[in-house]
């Protein structure tokens, strides 16, 4: 009878938190952070531990749940070379070899504690499953875990701004629990139209110590693209889309 | 407060990323600001010290007037590019001057257009484009056989720009939802005629070739042809696909009609012999989790030389040297030269290669520092070439590398026969 009654009692404090449907939260935070279909662009900053910096500057466009394309526009050595990805599919093509290569997830383009994954982010319910939702006060701690081995980590951590549903910090973990990297999310900007999240991620690494790397986001616009847009055979000409 | 300052000063000493960690990031959009024009460039250094062989046939073919033991190359190269765009228009233009001075051959000098050409963009679906400009077309890291219009790139720096052929092509791109992603075709056409592409192969003709993109249950798939013309009929395909995150594998194959190949028989006579001849690639590029990438790729050239075809065009050289050295005669050298350039001089003359790169991503935690290897194994002869290389690019538009060449075989064989036994460059770009 205890045993009924304790379980009763455990079902009915947990029931809050059960109840939130973590799946419509974690799409709510996708939408707040980007539009579906939108272009953008970032800054990316190295930051080595004596404070040495390289900078790259990124045009990007999104459209619906799988379609990514970035195209760097500083520096010099830089310029010109563009990133894709379809789904689970990524390439990059550089001016010099002329032809996108196939490039994986967990490679990066840039150097530093980003990944290609962090670069061409689609959205996270797209990507993840939520498998359990903590209701810490002020904040939701989401867990979430990779649909399939497709996805560069197989677990995620979001802690979420109750109020805001913007996503504070997200920790990257591998299926044995180990730490890749943690996202910080910050400074929060009205970008207009409606969009309003934080304009700065710095993100750092156990597996890079002392190391940190940083996003800066600006002129996030919603924006609708045709699909031959996202194609390799378009890649070379990314920049007729500014 | 005065402690506080203290501390603050001590944590400043001793750990600045932990003052900077809360530095504001700024973000000036003005550089985001669409120009409709573009300058850029790039300018590099690399000198180059050759050890020689003084045994090996190509030494001989290269230094008979002039031995020596090492070489020392002072190369340089300074590329402009540019562009305007406006509307559904836009013009690009690339030059490139390569500059070269050794002991041996003095200073020479040589600038190209690589790019230039102009371009319609009337919707995201449809392009159009005239002018000098390359396709490189193909899956393969160190060869593409398929790439049938380009001129071929070189196997042990592929990232090279290559200059273009004066073409017009045509890009129509459809996207679906299912299986089939993408869809494009490229159909291109080339003529050859005097002064216009007149080192494509016979003159007075207009080659037509094409090549349909597929994006396959995720299988990148390209279907090429190229039309008989200045050079013979060919066809070919290529694929490319991941199997996980970071295993891919890529392909290609080519069938090309009626190749012409010249070749010395065993008695040192000229011949030509016209065969179809099937060419292939097989690859795959992998990545750990600690960063190593590792490319792998056989290659089979079927307009390669065998090793009995080597062997004859090296006893060749031999005769022709021996010959030089008791008459003072360089007939058969001069000959031996010409063929140099007509097949046995390619960067990949024979018939089975295997390729195996190594680069590890920035080991010991050291950003932008990439040290590689490279292993080209020559399989019908059992000769190689080993390439390590540090690469580093933590100066922004400044990239250094150091690069050295340990090519080994015993005689007659292809690594053998090369004129040098060691190869020491550094190569210092910047790009603007």
């Amino acid at each position: 009878m205890l045993k009924t009654i304790v379980f009763l009692m455990t079902l009915l404090t947990a029931f809050p938190v059960y109840a939130l449907d973590g799946t419509a939260l974690l799409k709510q935070v996708d939408r707040n952070l980007n539009p579906e279909s939108y272009d953008m662009y970032r800054k990316l900053i190295n930051v080595e531990p004596d404070g040495k910096k390289k900078e790259f500057t990124l045009f990007s466009a999104k459209k619906g749940v799988d379609k990514v394309a970035a195209l760097f526009l500083a520096p010099a050595s830089e310029k010109g070379r563009s990133t894709l990805r379809l789904g689970d599919n990524m390439w990059l093509f550089i001016p010099n070899v002329g032809k996108p290569i196939r490039i994986t997830s967990l490679q990066s383009v840039v150097g530093g504690v980003f990944n290609n994954a962090d670069i061409l982010n689609l959205d996270y319910a797209a990507e993840y499953d939520v498998v359990r939702v903590d209701d810490s006060g002020k904040e939701y701690l989401l867990f979430l875990k990779a649909k399939n081995k497709n996805v560069a980590y197989d677990q995620i951590k979001m802690w979420v701004d109750k109020g805001k549903k913007l996503p504070i910090k997200v920790e990257c973990l591998t299926e044995a629990n180990m730490l890749i990297k943690t996202l910080y999310f910050k400074d929060h900007k009205d970008f207009g139209g409606g969009i309003v999240r934080p304009a700065v991620i710095e993100t750092d690494s156990p597996l890079y110590k002392g190391y940190k790397s940083v996003m800066i986001f600006a002129k996030i616009k919603k924006r609708s693209f045709k699909d031959e847009v996202f194609t390799l055979t378009y890649m070379p000409n990314l920049e007729s889309l500014r | 407060m005065k402690r506080n300052v203290i501390l603050f000063l001590i944590l400043l000493l001793f750990f600045p990323a932990a003052a900077l960690a809360e530095e504001s990031y700024t973000f000036d959009t003005s550089e985001t600001e669409k120009k409709p024009y573009h300058f850029g460039g790039y300018v590099e250094l690399r000198p180059v010290l050759n050890v020689l062989d003084k045994d090996a046939a190509l030494y001989q073919l290269q230094y008979y007037r002039d031995p020596r033991s090492t070489l020392m190359e002072w190369n340089g190269r300074f590329q402009l590019e540019g562009s305007y765009e406006k509307g559904i228009g836009s013009v690009f233009v690339k030059t490139n001057t390569d500059l070269r001075y050794s002991s041996f051959a003095n200073g020479n000098e040589r600038t190209a257009i690589f790019d230039g050409y102009g371009t319609l963009k009337p919707s995201p679906s449809w392009k159009v484009e005239v002018g000098k400009k390359t396709l490189k077309w193909g899956k393969g890291y160190a060869w593409n056989p398929v790439n049938f219009i380009d001129r071929p790139k070189d196997p042990y720096d592929p990232d090279l720009p290559i200059e273009g052929y004066i073409m017009a092509t045509m890009d129509y791109i459809r996207s679906f939802d299912g299986p089939l992603k993408t869809f494009s075709f490229t159909p291109v056409i080339v003529p050859v005629y005097d002064h216009i592409n007149d080192d494509f192969g016979v003159n007075n003709r207009i080659n037509a070739a094409g090549k349909v993109y597929l994006l396959l249950y995720d299988m990148d798939l390209d279907f090429i042809f190229a039309a008989d013309g200045s050079r013979t009929a060919r066809m070919g395909m290529d694929f490319s696909r991941n199997i996980t995150t970071s295993f891919e594998i890529h392909g290609e194959l080519a069938y090309i009609k009626g190749y012409q190949q010249p070749f010395l028989d065993n008695a040192g006579v000229l011949q030509s012999r016209t065969q179809n001849v099937v060419s292939g690639l097989m690859g795959i590029r992998h990545l750990t989790t600690f960063d190593l990438t590792t490319i792998l790729e056989y290659y089979h050239n079927g307009m390669g030389y065998s090793a009995d075809d080597m062997k004859n065009y090296y006893n060749y050289i031999r005769q022709g040297y021996n010959g030089y050295q008791s008459t003072g005669n360089t007939q058969m050298l001069n000959v031996a030269q010409n063929l140099a350039t007509g097949g046995y001089g390619r960067l990949s003359p024979m018939e089975d290669y295997l390729q195996l790169r190594l680069s590890q991503k920035e080991p010991f935690d050291i950003l932008y520092f990439t040290p590689a290897v490279t292993f080209m194994f020559n399989l019908d002869d059992q000769s190689y070439n080993i390439t390590p290389e540090l690469l580093y690019t933590g100066i922004t538009n400044l990239e250094l590398r150091l690069r050295a060449g340990f090519i080994r075989g015993s005689r007659d064989t292809e690594f053998g026969e090369k004129a040098n036994d060691y190869r020491f460059e550094f190569r210092a770009g910047y790009y603007f």
